[in-house]
């Protein structure tokens, strides 16, 4: 028989009902008891690989990994985002979660057979139709490469090095069982230091707190560590909380060494600014006596986390409560010698 | 002038019809080179050399402010800014003897000469009723002089479009006489040394850190990356020749710059409680 084009063109119509056919009948079986055929998982699988290989490569080359600073602030985020499926060196992974398909793998065994940037494209990016979730904003790559940071060392990690990074043994009780985490178990002023890439909160003033608390809660603030802390909580709560961390005694990181130079060149900055290159003086807004206590207090606090938040603002990714975009004009023009020079000024002040 | 045009083109249409009409022998080679040579090079060099150097000898004459550009000592440095005017009163050091911005003063019948600037992008200066424009390029200073002859009032525009608020980058212009122009300039330069009185828009200026960017001469204000606010209550217009100067137009210019002029570098304070910005615009409004 001679195929003519009618043919083709009954034969494109008729395959679409047909298949909406067979999904009306519901005779696919979704269920997940049986498992995948052998060769359909090695099939899934190997897409997945190669899908996670190509969209890697346009990760860009990984910042340094080894701060082992990174490592508390991803602890605590996989302890609330990821323990739940893939187990944590303090909890295996439960016969809940090893039913589900594909079964969220072990990460002792899976993570060293990924590269730093495939690592990353996994954790940002999430894998669709497998359950793994992206990360909750797209806008905080720091953050994924310190979970990728926390990721290369989870393969043999013990499980109280574990239980410290994440301040599981942090709580107001002090007692590990149940574990569970609070806002303590990041921001305890016991657990931070100048590396910190996790804010100290107190003595902050309570406007700049609860206008942050519902920057978080609204998404106008993206992180993945903080919105995924936050979800847990009641919007009712936050006047309280806020309260809270502003009672207690302000903090002084004990900073590290600084250079000297930098010190002087911050100092200027804050002080008088630098009106050639369009940077205001810090000190107009921050840290005035009579000040909108919407700007936040920064003395004292880790020069890796100012840093960390400058840059945010200099890329413009930042977000925040209704003030933020003033610091977002303010920040623009501050280059990366800028940066370093301000955190250490203001961490030492 | 006419009467020496008439003789030159009677002595040219002269020749050509003689050269038309004149039958005679060919003149020799010999000849023919020299009478090139002679009316070609030798003439013509003569003819102009003199004119040039008498054009050179007149010229002091015909622009007698010539000396002042040269000594380059000028009394108003102007910078062009996105999208505003940076105004700098010299004193006879070329030293700043105060800032203000967005609406010049000058004094009649006297020749002002201006050093213009530019901070971000080409600008131009240009006040249509007392002369030419001249472009402010960043990285050079150009100078350029007016002899305003009227009293009264000048809108002076941008001339050189410089970015979105471009068409909203004006200032004005008030040439006063000598007198009141030396009163004027005198309290100016003494106002550095008035303490503002207490008002509550001062302490939320301060409290909401408009210092940063924005100069109040006798307050603790010392912001150089916006305009110089000293006696913003005595200009004609606000926001760079854009808005009449009231309260509600400061007020609305603080809340929403944005809106007023596209691609302003001052950022939005909307979100300061409605009071809190009045009280400001207020205070703002009274500095005269």
């Amino acid at each position: 028989m001679l195929i003519r084009w009618r043919h083709v063109v009954a034969t494109l119509v008729a395959l679409p009902l047909l298949g909406f056919f067979i999904g009306w009948l519901g005779i696919i079986p979704l269920g997940a008891s049986g498992g995948h055929w052998a060769v359909t998982d090695w099939f899934l699988h190997w897409v997945m690989r190669n899908s996670t290989r190509t969209a890697a490569l346009r990760v860009e080359t990984p910042p340094p990994l080894d701060d082992p600073a990174r490592l508390p602030l991803a602890a605590g985020q996989f302890e609330m985002g990821c323990a739940r499926c893939h187990g944590s060196p303090a909890q295996g992974r439960s016969a809940a979660t090893l039913a589900m398909l594909p079964p969220p793998p072990d990460l002792g065994r899976v993570v060293p057979t990924w590269t730093d940037a495939e690592l990353f494209q996994i954790v940002q990016h999430g894998i669709r139709y497998t359950g793994m979730p992206a990360w909750p904003t797209t806008n905080r790559e720091d953050e994924v490469w310190s979970m990728v940071a926390f990721l290369r060392k989870v393969p043999g990690m013990h499980a109280d090095t574990y239980r410290e990074l994440a301040g599981l043994s942090a709580t107001p009780s002090g007692t590990v069982e149940p574990p569970s985490m609070t806002c303590d178990s990041c921001h305890a002023e016991s657990r931070l230091d100048a590396g910190s890439l996790i804010p100290s909160l107190a003595g902050q003033s309570v406007a700049y707190l609860l206008e942050s608390l519902r920057a978080y809660a609204e998404d106008k603030r993206p992180s993945g560590v903080m919105q995924t802390a936050m979800s847990a909580l009641d919007k009712d709560d936050f006047p309280a909380l806020a309260a809270a961390y502003a009672a207690r005694p302000r903090q002084r990181l004990a900073p590290e060494s600084a250079d000297p130079q930098a010190l002087d060149h911050g100092r200027r900055l804050a002080e008088t600014g630098d009106a050639a290159r369009r940077i205001p003086a810090c000190l107009t807004c921050h840290e005035k006596r009579d000040g909108n206590p919407s700007y936040p207090r920064l003395s004292g606090q880790s020069p890796a986390y100012l840093a960390t938040q400058l840059r945010l603002f200099v890329s413009g990714k930042r977000g925040g409560g209704p003030y933020a975009d003033l610091m977002k004009t303010a920040a623009e023009n501050l280059d990366e010698a800028d940066i370093q020079a301000l955190s250490a000024y203001f961490a030492s002040r | 002038m006419v009467v020496g045009g008439a003789i030159i083109w009677a002595l040219v249409v002269g020749l050509l019809l003689y050269a038309g009409h004149a039958r005679r022998e060919p003149i020799t080679a010999r000849k023919a080179s020299w009478l090139i040579l002679g009316g070609g090079v030798a003439f013509p060099v003569i003819v102009l050399f003199c004119l040039l150097a008498y054009a050179v000898w007149l010229m002091p004459q015909i622009r007698p402010f010539m000396p002042a550009l040269m000594d380059n000592k000028p009394q108003i440095e102007a910078t062009g800014e996105q999208f505003w005017w940076r105004l700098r009163y010299l004193d006879d050091g070329g030293n700043t003897a105060f800032e203000t911005a967005n609406e010049l003063r000058l004094p009649v019948g006297e020749r002002t000469t201006f050093r213009l600037k530019a901070a971000d992008v080409i600008h131009s200066f240009w006040i249509p009723s007392l002369g030419g424009k001249m472009d402010m390029i960043p990285g050079r200073d150009n100078v350029l002089s007016l002899e305003p002859t009227k009293t009264g009032v000048y809108r002076a525009p941008c001339a050189e479009f410089c970015g979105t608020s471009h068409a909203l980058m004006a200032f004005s212009v008030i040439v006063m006489e000598r007198p009141d122009f030396d009163a004027w300039r005198q309290s100016r330069i003494e106002a550095a040394a008035m303490p503002q009185p207490a008002h509550p828009g001062r302490d939320l200026f301060f409290r909401h850190g408009c210092a940063a960017c924005h100069t109040i001469a006798g307050t603790p204000a010392i912001g150089r990356i916006g305009p110089d606010l000293t006696r913003i209550g005595e200009r004609q217009t606000i926001a760079a020749g854009t808005l009449a100067n009231t309260k509600d137009n400061i007020a609305r210019f603080i809340r929403e710059p944005d809106a007023i002029k596209p691609g302003v570098e001052m950022p939005a304070f909307g979100m300061l409680p409605d009071g809190d910005i009045e009280a400001i615009a207020a205070w703002l409004g009274g500095l005269k």
